[in-house]
């Protein structure tokens, strides 16, 4: 009888402090202990619930490591960049997603979110510093050439061109929306001036500059032709990664279709820009675009994305901006002048 | 269902009654269930914030409700309340031992259960204060674990402060509903004779024996008539000297038509419980989004009208309308009894019906969300633990057709258990089956109205 009831303090005892030691040690320790590398969990929440937990995740040169993601509120969305390629696609709140890594060499990356999942979603973001512990820090801050250039420039990055405000630009505008789709029909007829031929040129002028070139090598012809022409010279080919890019990461305040009608449009510090104002693109510069994509906008609630994306997805996005102004005829997304026209 | 002969399962099957007369019976249970309820409160307090992957929502909300409303009450009446691991802490430090027979004073201070709350006024309103949070507490685990180990802590402080199981009778929210529906189960543990308690004089079966402790639900099981108040912790099946306790199969839902045991705290109880279900349906399953909005606690004021209204109907409105039909019955039917014995009594008919309203509106979200059960016993706490390769197992609700036809039927049966339940009540106070009938009629359209409702929110 005695052993009967020793046998069940015991198996009490079991479940009241056995079950959770076993619990807490299968996963602080043993599971641990069962991966091959190092694990880091990372908690996903809204930022207004504190975001990522940790944000700040040190890695040495070499170390494999897996990141284990999961949400704790709403559905958010992970990648990991710039340059990595990588997107866990979502994860749904109690969901786990998981990667293995290892980094060659030092440098710093950014886990984020690209899912809309807040008022402050752009703000959601985590820092994986790589460093190497025989050469200590390498890290620093990576100089842009097309920003730097811009800066000797004397060029305004933040400068910001209203909606509809393009009255003092009258005399530049074409009078009706330019259409690559025209323009591409017409470009055979004209003569081209070798710098709007040049892609860097392109980059580093506005529509609108280029236009006033096309004019004065073909005189004869209508503004609204030339207008045209010079929409079919700012496009170029842009691949589907481009949009997806494009779509999970700037569309929630742009909009799909670049008319700033994105969910969170409305809560801006600002409104956000309309790429498919064609009126708003005419006076905008390439370079200008890419350095307010990679640097963010003072104010603006526009956040940085040199952090998050390669120089060339920064300009592969660029180009992206520039069909969704003047590509209005079904938007294809392959065709218009090759980059190196 | 009258006919249905009474039959002791004791007699029948001596396994069965070796089974409960062994001291281990009701330990080992319990402690089968304290192992998942120290999982659901630890994945409530340390799991992931999402109901769907957490272990503590998904088992003790969808599983063992599941298993509570449509399975244990409805056959086995009280049969959850001998093996409910919250009132085992309390009970085992009471007793200074968990399976055998402890002689000598209790662990207790053994104060008497006041007077004044000797009923089930307390479990109503503790009911009424879960429901009007119970969008917060079902859904969040932290909150669901919170309340939860407040019950064990009531449970222990009650323990050694009051004698027996006070908490259970008096105080446990759920008990108080698992007893009421328990009155329609099949089941009952009874004495065989009742005169042989009556001649005999020890009465081991409140005062207990070297076999077994006096009856923890400070009942005496002689003049035991009604499952509401029996626990089936089979104590008296242990210390009972003359063999005279059976566990029966009886025609179901005989304990509505007891007279005696009808109390206006256990009428109450059927209008919140009704009321409750026809709330939750219209909250959870209704097309009203305000309404699930202000039930969440979105904003406080909202809520405070919710909660307000929630009351208001369950105390006031419903009880109020079925005054006026019980009223109306007794003048249809020229019975006698006063207004206060005619409301409660008819009330009782209620029971059936909100038992099946619950089980109806039970089924709704257990067979649309049971599936996530297989994800969460693999990953208990969301953290990424696949322990039998089910923690992708995805999401599967059954058919919705299904379920509606599952739902109709548990309403429709329900609806004519209710029906019949009201004629019997009006025969008792009638002198004919005629008299009778117009009585019933009243309190008949009252319940149709109600299953009407429920088929409204349920099928459109």
């Amino acid at each position: 009888m005695i052993r009967r009831e020793h046998i069940a303090l015991l198996t009490i005892a079991l479940i009241l402090i056995g079950l959770p030691v076993a619990v807490f040690s299968y996963e602080l320790g043993v599971r641990p202990s069962q991966a091959a590398h190092r694990v880091i969990d990372v908690t996903a929440a809204a930022p207004e619930a504190g975001g990522f937990q940790p944000a700040h995740v040190e890695v040495a040169v070499g170390e494999t490591v897996t990141l284990r993601f999961r949400s704790v509120d709403v559905t958010h969305g992970i990648a990991i960049g710039p340059g990595l390629g990588i997107d866990l696609g979502h994860v749904d709140p109690g969901h786990v997603e998981e990667i293995t890594l290892t980094f060659d060499k030092p440098g710093t990356y950014t886990y984020y979110c690209n899912t809309w999942c807040g008022r402050d979603h752009w703000r959601m973001r985590g820092v994986i510093e790589v460093r190497d512990p025989a050469g200590g820090t390498a890290l620093g801050v990576e100089r842009d050439p097309v920003i730097e250039a811009l800066i000797a420039e004397g060029v305004d990055i933040d400068v910001r061109l209203s909606h509809g405000d393009s009255s003092e630009h009258v005399s530049e505008q074409p009078g009706v929306s330019p259409s690559a789709g025209r323009g591409a029909e017409v470009i055979a007829a004209l003569t081209v001036p070798t710098d709007l031929r040049d892609a860097a040129w392109r980059f580093s002028h506005t529509p609108a500059q280029g236009l006033a070139l096309l004019r004065e090598a073909n005189p004869e012809q209508s503004e609204d032709v030339l207008a045209d022409a010079i929409a079919h010279l700012w496009l170029t080919e842009v691949s589907p990664e481009t949009v997806a890019l494009y779509d999970k990461n700037c569309a929630a305040c742009h909009g799909q279709t670049g008319g700033a009608e994105g969910p969170i449009a409305a809560t801006t510090a600002e409104e956000p820009a309309a790429f498919a104002d064609a009126g708003y693109m005419w006076e905008m510069r390439g370079d200008v675009l890419y350095a307010k994509i990679r640097r963010g906008g003072m104010g603006t609630d526009m956040p940085n994305f040199g952090t998050v994306f390669t120089r060339e997805e920064t300009r592969a996005l660029v180009d992206y901006l520039w069909r969704l102004a003047f590509d209005g005829e079904g938007k294809p997304l392959h065709g218009g002048m090759p980059p190196e026209h | 269902m009258s006919g249905i002969p009474r039959t002791d399962l004791l007699t029948r099957y001596p396994w069965l009654k070796r089974a409960l007369q062994s001291r281990a019976f009701q330990p080992t249970l319990m402690m089968v269930t304290l192992a998942v309820f120290t999982l659901a409160i630890l994945t409530g307090l340390f799991g992931t914030p999402a109901g769907s992957r957490n272990f503590g929502i998904i088992f003790v909300w969808i599983v063992w409700w599941a298993l509570l409303i449509i399975g244990i009450v409805p056959l086995a009446g009280r049969l959850w309340c001998a093996m409910c691991p919250i009132p085992a802490p309390g009970e085992w430090l009471q007793r200074r031992g968990v399976v055998e027979r402890v002689m000598g004073r209790p662990f207790t201070r053994g104060l008497r259960w006041p007077r004044r709350l000797k009923n089930m006024w307390l479990q109503n309103f503790g009911f009424l204060g879960v429901a009007i949070f119970s969008a917060i507490i079902l859904t969040r685990p932290q909150v669901s674990a919170w309340v939860l180990l407040g019950f064990v802590v009531i449970g222990i402080a009650l323990s050694l402060l009051y004698e027996r199981r006070v908490f259970c009778k008096y105080v446990c929210p759920v008990g108080g509903f698992i007893g009421l529906y328990s009155l329609v189960a099949p089941t009952e543990l009874r004495v065989k004779d009742p005169a042989i308690c009556a001649s005999h004089r020890s009465k081991d079966c409140v005062t207990g024996n070297e076999r077994g402790y006096g009856c923890p639900w400070l009942a005496y099981p002689g003049s035991l008539t009604r499952n509401i108040d029996c626990g089936l912790c089979t104590e008296c099946l242990k210390t009972c000297p003359m063999d005279n306790i059976g566990l029966f199969i009886r025609a179901p839902g005989s304990d509505l038509l007891k007279p005696k045991g009808r109390r206006l705290d256990e009428a109450y109880k059927a209008f919140i419980m009704l009321g409750c279900a026809l709330l939750y349906s219209a909250v959870l399953l209704g097309p009203w989004g305000w309404l699930k909005s202000w039930a969440n606690m979105q904003t406080p004021g909202h809520w405070a009208l919710y909660a307000l209204g929630f009351i208001t109907f369950v105390l006031l409105v419903l009880p109020g309308l079925f005054w006026l039909v019980a009223q109306l019955a007794g003048r249809a039917g020229d019975q006698r009894a006063g207004a206060r014995q005619l409301f409660v009594d008819y009330a009782y008919a209620l029971v059936p019906l909100g038992l099946a309203a619950w089980i109806a509106f039970s089924f709704s979200f257990v067979l649309t969300n049971g599936s996530y059960a297989l994800a969460v016993i693999s990953d208990p706490f969301g953290w990424g633990w696949d322990l039998f390769g089910t923690a992708s197992f995805p999401w599967q609700p059954l058919s919705p057709r299904l379920i509606a036809f599952l739902q109709a039927g548990a309403l429709t049966a329900g609806l004519l258990f209710a029906t019949r339940t009201a004629f019997q009540i009006a025969r008792e106070h009638s002198e004919d089956a005629r008299q009778a009938f117009r009585a019933a009629l009243p309190v008949s359209m009252f319940l149709l109205v109600v299953t009407l409702a429920f088929f409204r929110l349920y099928l459109g």
